[in-house]
C-alpha cells in the first residue's frame, strides 16, 4: 500500500471528514460565523443604455473594449472609435497613455504611419512653406514639456436634461498628460506668416466617406492668429514621455492648453495659415455654444432662434471625487481618505472643498503637487462617517480667476460645458 | 547664376510639395469584426525595426439592433460613414429628434440616402428608439 492509498483509505477519509466537521462546530462555538448564510446575490451587468432621465453613473454605461495599444476602456462607438476612461484611472495626476480616452469624428483613422513619408506641412499664407519630418521636429527645435488636461467638449453629456444626441459620455472623456514637443509659434515664425492673415487651420490624417467640402469628409479646426493661446500651443510628439498611441494621434498632436480637445488635432499633418474666415462645418456649425453665462440656454429659446452661438473654447473649472466610488460600504467610525482631481481651463485650481451633507457645509481639501496651471491637480481629505446611513459627498473647486463650480445644471443643444458640482452617494454601515 | 539658384529652389520646393502628397500611402480606416465582452487579452503585434508604425485593425463588434421594417436600410446607409452603434449609444430620443438627425446626415453631411429609404430609416428609429418604445 503506498502513501496515497493509505491516505485515501475509506476509514481515513471518514476520519478526515469527522475532524473537519467537528472543526467547523468548534469554530462556530468559539466565535460568530462571519460568512453569509446563503450564497451572495448573483452579479449582474450594468444597463445597456440610460435615459430619458440623466445617466446616474459616473462613467458611461457601455461594455469594455480593448483597442490596439489601449487597456480595456468603455466603448461608446467603434467606427469611428470613441472610448471612455474608467473612473479609477483618475486617482493620479497623470492619465496613463493606454487608458487615455479616445474620440474620433470620421471613420478613416490611420492604422499605420510610415515616418519615411510623413511630413508636417506648414502652408497657406506663409512666406516659406515647410515640410518637416519627425527627426527634424525633434532636432531642429528646442523641446518643451507641459502638463495639460485634454477634455472633450461633450464630457458628461449624458447628464443633460433633456438629453441631447451625441456621444453619451459619462465623466471619463478627459485625461491629463505631460506633452513634449515643439512650440507652434516657432513653426509659424519659421514659415513666416504673411500680413493680412486671419487664422491658422489644423488638419490631421483622419478622413471620412462624405463628399469633399463637407464635414463628413475632413475634420478641420482653426484658431484666430491674434489668439494668445497660440503662444502656449505645442506640437507634441511625446505623451507622458512615450510616443502617442495611434488612437491618441501618433506621430504628433496639437496641444492647446486650457482649450477643449476639439482643437487638439490628432495625427496633425497640415498647419495652414488662412487669409479668409474658416467656413468649414467643424467651425461654422459644429462645436458651438450659446453666447451666454456658462453657455446655458433652453430648448424653447433655441427653437425660437433667440440664441447666438459661438465656438466652444476654454473649459470651465471642475472637480471629481475618484475614491471611494460608492461601490462598497464604509464602516461607521473608520477614518478614510477621500481622493480626487480638479482642473480649470482658466488657470490654476487653488481651492478644493468637500461636503458630506450634499453641499450644505464645506471643508477644505489638501491639494497635491502643482504640475502647472493646465494640469490635473490631485486633492485629498480625511473623512470619518459617524453614523450608519447614506451620505451625499460633494466636491467643488475654485480656480485662480475665482471661478467656482456652481450647483446649477447646464443645457445647450450640443451638450457642452457641463461643470456642475459632482455628488457621490456613500453608504456607511454599522460597525457592530 | 541667380536664375539658376532660383530654378533649383523652385524644383526643390515642388519636390517638397510632391513628397507632401506621397504620404497618401498611409493606411487608414481598417476595422475588423470582434467579440464584445470577451475577456481574452489582445496578442502583441509583431514589430519590425523599420519606419512603418502600425496598430492592429480597430474592432467592430456586432451591434444588437431592434428587428423591424427599415433595419436593412439602416444597415446599408448608416453604416457607410459610421457603425450603427451610433444609434444604440444614444439615449431614447423624441421622434422629432430622430427625424432631424437623419435629415442632418443627408443635408449637412451629404449621405445621399434616397428619399424612400430616408423615410424608412426615420420610421424605424422612431419605432424602436424613443422613450416610449426603446427596448435594446
Amino acid at each position: 500500500m503506498n502513501v496515497a492509498e493509505r491516505c485515501l483509505s475509506r476509514r481515513g477519509l471518514l476520519k478526515i471528514l469527522g475532524l473537519a466537521s467537528s472543526g467547523i462546530a468548534v469554530s462556530r462555538w468559539l466565535g460568530p460565523d462571519v460568512t453569509m448564510a446563503q450564497g451572495p446575490p448573483l452579479g449582474k451587468a450594468i444597463e445597456t443604455f440610460t435615459g430619458p432621465g440623466e445617466n446616474s453613473h459616473w462613467n458611461s454605461v457601455g461594455p469594455y473594449l480593448t483597442e490596439p495599444q489601449k487597456a480595456p476602456l468603455i466603448l461608446l462607438t467603434d467606427r469611428p472609435v470613441q472610448l471612455e476612461t474608467p473612473r479609477h484611472y483618475f486617482r493620479t495626476a497623470f492619465t496613463p497613455n493606454e487608458a487615455f480616452y479616445v474620440r474620433w469624428h470620421l471613420e478613416g483613422i490611420p492604422n499605420a504611419v510610415d515616418l519615411k513619408n510623413w511630413k508636417l506641412q506648414i502652408e497657406g499664407n506663409v512666406n516659406k512653406p515647410l515640410a518637416l519630418s519627425l527627426p527634424e521636429l525633434m532636432q531642429k527645435f528646442k523641446p518643451v514639456s507641459l502638463a495639460a488636461v485634454n477634455q472633450c467638449s461633450g464630457n458628461s453629456r449624458s447628464r443633460l436634461q433633456p438629453r441631447v444626441p451625441g456621444g453619451q459620455w459619462g465623466n471619463g472623456a478627459m485625461g491629463n498628460a505631460m506633452w513634449t514637443g515643439v512650440r507652434l509659434r516657432e513653426l509659424l515664425d519659421m514659415a513666416g506668416v504673411k500680413s493680412g492673415s486671419l487664422l491658422v487651420q489644423f488638419q490631421g490624417l483622419e478622413t471620412g466617406q462624405g463628399p469633399k467640402g463637407l464635414g463628413s469628409n475632413l475634420f478641420l479646426k482653426s484658431l484666430d492668429l491674434g489668439n494668445p493661446v497660440l503662444d502656449e500651443c505645442v506640437v507634441a510628439y511625446l505623451m507622458n514621455g512615450e510616443p502617442l498611441p495611434m488612437l491618441n494621434g501618433f506621430p504628433v498632436r496639437l496641444v492647446v492648453p486650457g482649450y477643449f480637445a476639439t482643437y487638439w488635432i490628432k495625427c496633425l499633418t497640415w498647419i495652414r495659415v488662412l487669409d479668409a474666415p474658416d467656413e468649414n462645418f467643424w467651425m461654422k456649425t459644429g462645436y458651438r455654444v450659446p453666447d451666454t453665462p456658462r453657455g446655458n440656454t433652453n430648448p424653447e429659446d433655441v427653437k425660437a432662434g433667440k440664441v447666438k452661438m459661438v465656438p466652444v473654447e476654454r473649459f470651465p473649472v471642475r472637480s471629481f471625487l475618484i475614491s471611494p466610488d460608492g461601490s462598497s460600504k464604509i464602516p461607521a467610525g473608520m477614518n478614510v481618505t477621500l481622493r480626487g482631481i480638479a482642473f480649470s481651463g482658466f488657470g490654476r485650481v487653488n481651492r478644493v472643498e468637500v461636503s458630506d451633507d450634499g453641499g450644505k457645509s464645506w471643508m477644505a481639501a489638501r491639494l497635491g503637487e502643482d504640475h502647472g496651471a493646465y494640469s490635473f491637480r490631485t486633492w485629498e481629505a480625511s473623512w470619518t462617517a459617524k453614523s450608519p446611513r447614506r451620505y451625499s459627498l460633494a466636491v467643488r473647486a475654485t480656480d485662480e480667476k475665482n471661478n467656482t463650480q456652481p450647483d446649477e445644471p447646464v443645457w445647450n443643444p450640443g451638450g457642452y460645458l457641463w461643470n456642475r458640482i459632482e455628488r457621490q452617494e456613500i453608504v456607511v454601515g454599522d460597525q457592530s | 547664376m541667380k536664375n539658376r539658384v532660383r530654378a533649383i529652389v523652385l524644383v526643390m520646393c515642388s519636390l517638397v510639395m510632391v513628397a507632401g502628397v506621397v504620404y497618401a500611402d498611409l493606411k487608414k480606416g481598417y476595422y475588423s469584426p470582434a467579440e464584445l465582452g470577451s475577456m481574452r487579452q489582445a496578442a502583441p503585434m509583431e514589430l519590425l525595426p523599420d519606419s512603418n508604425y502600425q496598430a492592429w485593425a480597430y474592432a467592430v463588434p456586432a451591434v444588437d439592433l431592434a428587428p423591424g421594417d427599415g433595419l436593412q436600410e439602416v444597415q446599408i446607409y448608416c453604416n457607410t460613414c459610421h457603425s450603427p452603434r451610433y444609434i444604440t449609444m444614444q439615449p431614447p430620443l423624441p421622434a422629432a429628434t430622430w427625424e432631424a438627425e437623419v435629415n442632418k446626415m443627408n443635408k449637412t453631411f451629404g449621405a445621399g440616402i434616397p428619399e424612400d429609404s430616408t423615410q424608412k430609416i426615420i420610421l424605424y428609429l422612431q419605432a424602436h428608439y424613443t422613450a416610449e418604445n426603446r427596448k435594446l
